[in-house]
């Protein structure tokens, strides 16, 4: 038996020396090769003269403009009309209309607390005197969400019905979350024109999988009982789908749709680059003008925005346990803190007020379903009936609606309230641009951001970067095809044979190396911050708390409010465009590190610890390892998000394939945007496909997943 | 149910504030916001005319200047854009036509498509250059370009390495071509493109007042000009080059022409869409378009107050327009 455990460990251990002496051969070789070119790998002329893709692509969309233009013309000029109908409206309604209608939905579905925050929310953009430029935002995130809802429960609905759909889906819908956004925006401006339209249908392009996908799952889930019983009480299909499996699988939609108004958010401010209006075009106006406090206000303005929508959906999907009848209820306070005697005297008014706001809400709605009831059974009585009880249920919705009127009553003919009061403006910009300043003179403060540019720079980036694009592109694609052979199988080696040829013949080999090395040098310094912070935050709880919120906070923040604070500290340049991306991907590493660390259970460190195995062999020993798989999910997630950042970074001095994307928007050309957004896709995918390879072997390998 | 609940909350109340509003509808129209301050500023001047003399309501959209906003102005998306620089514009020869005056002489006939309308010139005169502040050019004795390579070392920053390093035209669609300017020249030099006007002088600005030498693409009005002691290294005289455009694959003429040149003088105008400014409704704006003469003394003004003092653009167009009404009037038809 042992001798049969040795020989394992001896040809795995001689196994490992192979593996690790081809790794170093081939890393050497590369080395070689490349101190030896003279400039940057070109692909071979003839290739990339004869594979015109981008002609071809300017070709197509020349001739789809001719001939079809018309088409998207009207389908943009209807949701044109919808967009400025919501905009007008929220630009010319007194503000107090516009934050009742904020403050009541929140406050009835969400409870006091959320109620008292949309409060703030509203206040804080008139405050900062982004008041329109919100209102913009959220009328076009307000129309491209109800769209999404619309065509995404209805595509959902359809792949839940038909395999086929759903085989032919899956693809469509992977592409589509993939696809940095930008690829499509702007083609979409051509056909669409500028603002509105084209930003709503570019987020339907973006938003829309997570609510097909949920949709589909949560129909499909329905449990095999339930349909049986119903199909045995003689319900047809139609009767099936809309009686039982859609009302139950809401939860599922619910929360698509959750996810679906946070991309919305995302894009919609994305957006300003093709001219939509909304605080986007503040950010991105601040960023181009170095204004740091601006930006802030700004993000902010979004971040605040985010989690009110966040928050406000989620409200829908959860259920409220009631709490026993002896127990006072808690308005505001967290239950827990029952127990202060402070709580419960701030709480009394609360409930009091509470109560007496139910009683009159009730009060009212019966009178109204009453009046109602009586005028409508002049000319039917069952219509009546139903009506009344109809109206008697909304005692929440009913005295909002009276609330909302009375506010526009008042404003069309008793005093004009106007927009948002210039008296109880609030700016933070100058102070944060003084507290800037202040640390950008600092000595001690420059010799460590100037260290840290330089650092990165010299050691990392641009070696990288040289090593990268001066190694002979047949011999990376070699090593990229031979990865993916060992890892996930012939087929896929195939395939990144073909993706690999593609980005070369395009033409952008180098400017994709040099994405490549950015993504890399992002996705090490990621691995080096972050996985020290799980492992932290997986001894200590705390820590683990303070730094969930930050996280959450970091993951609402649409993606081009990092550019911020790396502006501010870094100025522009190619590094920054690195830090920026850390700071923007670094979340999934740190928040799978935890998670992996505390999910090894407990039996193993205890047996660990036990046999006398100090703290650090235990993580190092025991820990780490289990742990491989989820970090690997955080690295493969980091990865994506890192491409995906890729896309912004020009605008603070980033270069490679986003620098093309930005070059083709200025100049028109959309092929060379194409080719350049689809040259992230398809780095992004072949990386993607190796590490979840590579985690399903690990995985087996562990024993946690079967072959 | 809930969500039956709010829609129909929604819907409801949408049906009262219609009830409620007759909005007037003013006459509107769309303007690009350019990416440079003075751009800005003369666009506002512009905004601040049609909005408060003409009754316009006018919809400022952000948009990166480049033959992207030409396209989008051509195509009835975009009205107006303001204080275009014919050299930096690609698009221009493609698609304007008719004559750029300036005080009543034809500066230059545009025999272009026509399908983007020239409006008249702005008022602004601009000249661009590379420049290195005072204090290098005198300890290192700098004259012209021609002396830059022998103290490239000294520009160098850790990016450039060996080479120079150009703080170069910061955004692709305004079509510098620094780095072939550079190598056609003959100059050791990197071109540094950084994204955004604000990033480039941020960088200019931090080497200044740690005394470095340093390279920079500017132009003339510009308030860095007024804070900070500049000399300009005299490129060589402009002189255009047919066969420079992306349609020849940017076929070069060597060392004797654009861009191994400097930039000529521009006088800039403002364009826009020839469907819209054919329309009789909007006759007096473009009567106002061709009557508007902002000048650079005034822009400059303006710049040292929005750049350097951090004040809110709107206001301080705004303030001018209050103490100058004999410079505007004669812009607004009766």
């Amino acid at each position: 038996m042992s001798n049969l455990v040795e020989t394992v460990s001896k040809t795995n251990q001689s196994k490992n020396i192979i593996t690790y002496g081809v790794i170093l051969l081939v890393f050497i070789v590369a080395l070689v090769l490349s101190t030896q070119s003279e400039g940057p790998s070109k692909f071979p002329k003839v290739v990339t003269d004869e594979f015109k893709f981008t002609a071809w692509v300017n070709e197509g969309e020349d001739y789809l403009k001719k001939n079809y233009r018309w088409i998207t013309k009207i389908i943009a000029s209807y949701i044109k009309e919808g967009y400025y109908f919501l905009e007008d409206f929220f630009l010319e309604a007194p503000w107090l209309l516009v934050a009742a209608l904020f403050f009541l939905p929140c406050l009835i579905s969400g409870g006091l607390k959320l109620g008292l925050y949309s409060l703030f929310v509203v206040y804080f953009w008139g405050a900062t005197g982004m008041w329109d430029e919100s209102l913009q935002t959220v009328a076009l995130m307000g129309l491209s969400v109800l769209l999404c809802v619309l065509f995404g429960t209805t595509l959902g609905i359809l792949c839940s019905q038909s395999d086929r759909f759903d085989n032919f889906m899956k693809p469509v819908l992977d592409t589509m979350q993939v696809m940095p956004a930008f690829v499509y925006l702007f083609p979409a401006l051509f056909f669409f024109g500028i603002g509105g339209a084209p930003a709503i249908l570019a987020t339907m392009i973006y938003a829309m999988p997570p609510i097909i996908r949920l949709t589909n799952t949560g129909i499909r889930q329905v449990s095999k009982e339930t349909v049986e019983s119903a199909t045995s009480f003689g319900s047809s299909r139609l009767q099936l789908l809309f009686k039982i499996k859609l009302p139950m699988s809401l939860p599922s939609i619910m929360m698509g749709i959750n996810q679906v108004i946070m991309m919305a958010l995302a894009l919609v401010v994305l957006a300003c680059f093709i001219g939509a209006e909304g605080i986007g075009g503040q950010v991105w106006l601040a960023i181009r003008n170095l204004d740091v406090g601006w930006a802030m206000e700004g993000g902010l303005c979004i971040l605040f925005m985010a989690i009110m929508f966040d928050r406000f959906s989620m409200s829908f999907s959860k259920q409220v346990d009631p709490l026993p009848s002896d127990v006072q209820k808690f308005y505001l306070l967290p239950q827990n803190w029952e127990k202060y005697q402070i709580a419960r005297i701030i709480e009394k008014p609360l409930s009091f007020g509470s109560s007496i706001i139910d009683f009159v809400c009730i009060k009212i709605t019966n009178l109204i379903a009453y009046v109602s009831e009586l005028l409508i059974s002049l000319f039917s009585k069952n219509n009546a009936i139903e009506i009344g009880e109809f109206i008697s249920k909304r005692y929440y919705v009913i005295p909002s609606l009276i609330v909302l009127f009375l506010i526009s009553f008042i404003n069309s003919s008793i005093y004009e309230i106007g927009t948002f009061p210039s008296d109880w403006k609030l700016s933070i910009r100058q102070p944060i641009a003084d507290a800037v300043k202040a640390l950008t003179v600092h000595p001690g403060f420059i010799g460590f951001t100037k260290g840290l540019r330089a650092f990165v720079y010299l050691n990392l980036l641009h070696p990288l970067d040289v090593f990268l694009t001066h190694i002979p592109w047949w011999f990376t694609m070699a090593i990229f095809v031979a990865i993916g052979y060992f890892t996930v199988g012939l087929r896929f080696a195939f395939i990144t044979a073909l993706l690999l040829l593609f980005i070369g013949a395009c033409g952008i080999w180098s400017q994709s190396m040099i994405t490549l090395s950015s993504v890399l040098v992002s996705v090490f310094l990621c691995f080096a911050l972050g996985v020290p912070l799980g492992i932290i935050a997986s001894y200590n709880e705390r820590f683990r708390n303070i730094q969930n919120v930050v996280l959450d906070a970091m993951q609402t923040l649409p993606y081009f409010c990092y550019l911020i604070p790396v502006l501010m500290f870094f100025g522009g340049g190619i590094v920054s465009a690195v830090l920026a991306t850390v700071i923007y991907s670094i979340p999934p590493i740190i928040r799978l590190t935890s998670l992996g660390l505390t999910q090894v259970s407990g039996s193993y460190s205890e047996v660990s610890r036990s046999f006398g195995g100090t703290l650090l062999q235990t993580l190092n020993k025991v820990k780490f390892p289990l742990a491989i798989p989820s970090l690997v999910i955080g690295f493969n997630q980091t990865v994506i998000m890192a491409f995906a950042m890729q896309i912004v970074t020009p605008l603070i001095g980033g270069k490679g394939l986003g620098l093309e994307v930005f070059n083709g928007l200025a100049r028109s050309d959309t092929g060379r945007g194409l080719a350049a957004g689809i040259g992230i896709v398809l780095l992004a995918i072949i990386i993607d496909r190796i590490s979840l390879a590579w985690t399903k072997k690990q995985r087996i390998a562990l024993g946690l997943e079967k072959n | 149910m809930k969500l039956s609940k709010t829609l129909s909350a929604l819907i409801l109340s949408f049906i009262l504030i219609l009830g409620s509003f007759g909005t007037a509808n003013a006459k509107r129209l769309t303007a690009a916001v350019a990416d440079w301050t003075g751009g800005e500023i003369t666009c506002q001047v512009a905004v601040s005319m049609l909005e408060e003399e003409l009754g316009y309501k006018v919809k400022r959209v952000v948009f990166p200047s480049g033959t992207g906003l030409w396209e989008a102005i051509a195509a009835g998306e975009i009205d107006f854009a303001c204080e275009s620089w014919p050299s930096y514009a690609e698009a221009d020869t493609v698609m304007m036509k008719g004559p750029l005056i300036y005080d009543g002489k034809t500066m230059f006939n545009y025999e272009g498509d026509g399908s983007v309308k020239l409006l008249g010139t702005s008022g602004i005169i601009g000249l661009s250059d590379y420049f290195i502040p005072r204090y290098a050019a005198e300890s290192l004795g700098i004259k012209s370009w021609k002396d830059l390579n022998k103290h490239k070392d000294k520009f160098a920053t850790i990016e450039s390495g060996k080479r120079g390093r150009l703080i170069a035209c910061p955004v692709a669609g305004w079509n510098c071509h620094d780095q072939k300017r550079l190598d056609l020249l003959g100059i050791d030099f990197q071109a540094d493109e950084l994204g955004t006007e604000a990033a480039a002088i941020a960088e200019a600005v931090a080497a200044y007042e740690r005394k470095e030498p340093f390279l920079l693409y500017l132009w003339e009005p510009h308030w860095f000009f007024g804070a900070y002691d500049m000399v300009g290294v005299g490129l060589p005289d402009h002189k255009t080059c047919d066969s420079f455009t992306e349609a020849n694959n940017w076929k070069d003429c060597g060392t004797a022409a654009w861009p191994a040149t400097g930039w000529a003088k521009d006088y800039t105008f403002n364009y826009g869409n020839p469907e819209t400014f054919a329309k009789a409704e909007h006759a007096k704006a473009a009567e106002f378009f061709t009557k508007m003469k902002f000048d650079n003394a005034d822009q400059a003004v303006m710049l040292v107050e929005v750049k350097q003092k951090n004040r809110d653009l709107k206001e301080v167009v705004k303030e001018w327009k209050d103490a100058n009404p004999d410079k505007w009037r004669s812009w607004i038809p009766n």
